[in-house]
């Protein structure tokens, strides 16, 4: 054969393999479930956390019925690569989509996944907005509107003198800019004085001239709403260029991803978290059993981690509970797609969880109700590389 | 006067960054006549072997992972191992990109086409090897310096001065060498006319890697000392300052070596003149100056209009 022929023959097979294993039957009983989420890009360090929430569900759900097959796509970090990415995965008919992992590409592909009549479950999309998208669309991470005010309102507690707040925020992503008008809205409710409103980019790195405008405002306060690759470089940044106030962090720097990038300069950080750590629970004693494995022994899992494991539990525990409602003989995958899938929403919405972030139920439009906040300010080790958040009484 | 200092230290320290850039652009720009989009993938590498060179060990998130060389070098022999690194990455692009498509006198579009596609490959590369985390140089490289200083009451941070000081110094090496030496005066007759070039004795093809090497050494540099200076924010935070040194290499003139250094410089202060408020919206002002300036001027502003041959 020519070798032509052969690469042809080659690129053929691999087409048909390409082609079987993306329209494969789900296994037996087994129903598929989707996860969008940004793995590579700007966003990759956040979606790398989910990741790691996911494979840990995934671990520990693999022996309990319903079994899930999972299917995990990278949407990049952009609206573009979220596009293509959920396209794979509605075309996959899987019976719920987990994801995207910005609010930015949620407002993009959440829509997708509504019009085929998928429930799609956001992990991190906190942006005001997203649970109105459609009646498929629902989230675990709690609204920004709830998580911003908390941190805020605890920096000023802790340092009654402050008067002159500066905000920098992302101005290229939805999620950086829902929450800044949050953030904005509470500062001028408590009677602060905003002295500079500074955008920035989700791809900026530098920040020295931004930042020097703001030093001339003598800020008491600065507010950030940005991602960890250009947040934690703008941390780092201001405290180079002498800002030594309270700093505090919107939901995109709440990871330990950002340790790397501002290093010492971290320290004091103060962010809103929607998990704690320290809670007890089954559920939460099994994220921090398998996140320690391999690490260390006081290894604390990031937010996100914790909330794509909740994610994955509440589509898991409302396809068991509806799995139980069914007539005798009657099996999950014996229903009509697009059946189980509204069955599945309706019975999620329907459901408390205890999850990792506490007890959770959801409002009818999808929305999560979660009760359990703290405050946690960011404490690095002598080695300015790693550190741990540490929650504020 | 301390708003104006503090103006024109962000303007070139910025502006010092893309001409650097610009001119690994430029050198290869002006012997071939393309433009090598694999650059920024060469930055980028630059900014990782500095990293690794000092002692960095990869994440958790590539085949790399845990990975430390044995040894750990100080920053600033770091550097130039990095730019040599860089360089070596530079040739062997050279080689596989751009040799066999000149030496089949393919259309330069081509060769456009596949720097693009091996800059893809390096940079999907480093994320497989290393992952997409942010990397940083420690912020303690630069032993022994504050992490910033007040010039007439100014406020810069050091390592923006030494990125501004390095800038300066290769800049001017540079034009030392092409202007003062016979390699570097082979270079610019290469780039008036290669033919002619080769008749008169000169191997085009050297010169060609040269430009290459001397290119992916200046982008290795840079990558470093940025890197150093905002971290590495994986594997695609080149792409950002490729996009604003085809800019700055446009504004100042295709191949010109002081077009590269004029048009970073008045980049960087365009974007430094942007008010507070505003400063989110610096890229239009950098752009739509450069989308003027090429209205009125379509070469650049010391790029020559070339005649064309019948």
């Amino acid at each position: 054969m020519q070798p032509q022929r052969l690469a042809l023959a080659a690129l053929a097979l691999l087409a048909a393999g390409g082609v079987v294993s993306s329209c494969s039957r789900q296994r037996g009983d087994q129903l598929r479930l989707g996860a969008g989420i940004a793995l590579t890009g700007n966003a990759g360090l956040l979606g790398q956390d989910a990741r790691t929430g996911l494979d840990l569900a995934q671990g520990h759900y693999a022996d309990r019925a319903p079994g899930l097959e999972l299917q995990l796509e990278d949407t990049g970090s952009d609206e573009a690569g979220a596009t293509v990415a959920f396209r794979r995965l509605i075309n996959a008919k899987p019976v719920a989509i987990l994801g995207p992992s910005l609010s930015q590409q949620g407002f993009a592909v959440m829509p997708m996944a509504d019009r085929a009549g998928i429930p799609v479950i956001g992990v991190s999309t906190t942006a005001e907005g997203i649970p109105q998208i459609g009646p498929f669309v629902a989230r675990v991470a709690s609204p920004v509107t709830v998580v911003a005010p908390l941190s805020l309102a605890k920096a000023v507690q802790l340092h009654p003198g402050i008067q002159r707040v500066a905000v920098f925020f992302a101005q290229d992503d939805a999620f950086c800019t829902s929450e800044t008008q949050i953030f904005q809205r509470a500062i001028r409710a408590k009677g602060l004085e905003l002295v500079a409103v500074q955008r920035t980019s989700v791809s900026d790195t530098d920040f020295h001239i931004p930042i020097t405008n703001v030093l001339r405002s003598r800020p008491q306060l600065v507010v950030i709403s940005a991602l960890v690759s250009d947040g934690g470089n703008l941390v780092r940044q201001l405290r180079e260029l002498g800002y030594s106030g309270p700093i505090v962090a919107g939901n995109g720097l709440n990871t330990p991803n950002i340790y790397p990038v501002c290093q010492r300069h971290c320290d004091g950080l103060m962010i809103t978290q929607a998990y704690n750590p320290k809670l007890d629970n089954a559920s939460n004693r099994t994220l921090l059993a398998g996140f320690r494995r391999g690490r260390a022994a006081d290894a604390v899992p990031p937010q996100v981690t914790a909330q794509a494991f909740t994610a994955y539990q509440v589509v898991h525990e409302a396809l068991a509970t509806l799995k139980g409602s069914l007539p005798q003989g009657t099996t999950l995958t014996s229903l009509p797609l697009p059946e189980l899938r509204q069955r599945l929403l309706k019975t999620l919405l329907a459901g408390t969880y205890q999850t990792p972030l506490g007890q959770l139920r959801f409002t009818p439009e999808g929305d999560v109700l979660q009760r359990d906040f703290s405050v946690a300010r960011v404490q690095m080790n002598p080695d300015g590389r790693s550190g741990r958040f540490v929650q504020l009484p | 006067m301390q708003d104006l200092t503090q103006l024109l230290l962000n303007g070139l320290s910025t502006g010092a960054v893309y001409a650097l850039f610009a001119l690994g652009y430029t050198l290869v720009f002006s012997v071939l006549g393309v433009i090598n989009f694999a650059h920024g993938a060469v930055f980028t590498l630059g900014a990782y072997f500095t990293y690794f060179l000092i002692g960095g060990a990869a994440g958790a998130n590539g085949l790399l992972a845990g990975l430390q060389l044995p040894f750990a070098l100080p920053f600033w022999l770091a550097l130039p191992l990095a730019g040599l690194g860089a360089a070596a990455v530079a040739l062997l692009i050279e080689r596989t990109a751009f040799a066999p498509l000149r030496q089949r006198n393919a259309d330069p579009l081509l060769a456009l086409i596949t720097s693009l596609g091996a800059g893809v490959v390096l940079v999907n590369l480093i994320q497989l090897l290393v992952g997409a985390e942010s990397y940083a140089i420690p912020t303690g490289a630069l032993a022994g310096l504050p992490a910033a200083v007040r010039i007439g009451g100014a406020q810069v941070r050091s390592v923006q001065l030494l990125l501004l000081l390095v800038a300066a110094v290769l800049l001017t090496l540079l034009t030392l060498w092409i202007d003062g030496t016979r390699s570097g005066k082979g270079l610019r007759a290469v780039s008036e006319d290669p033919t002619t070039a080769r008749l008169l004795g000169i191997p085009s093809d050297r010169m060609i890697q040269i430009a290459f090497g001397l290119s992916g050494f200046l982008a290795g540099i840079a990558g470093g000392l940025v890197g150093l200076s905002v971290s590495i924010a994986g594997p695609y935070f080149g792409i950002g300052y490729g996009l604003k040194g085809l800019g700055v290499l446009v504004l100042g003139g295709l191949g010109s070596v002081p077009g590269a250094v004029l048009g970073g410089l008045i980049i960087g202060l365009a974007e430094a003149c942007v008010p507070a408020d505003l400063s989110g919206y610096r890229d239009v002002v950098a752009y739509g100056f450069l989308f003027v300036v090429l209205l009125v001027r379509p070469q650049g502003l010391l790029g020559r209009v070339l005649p064309s041959k019948v």
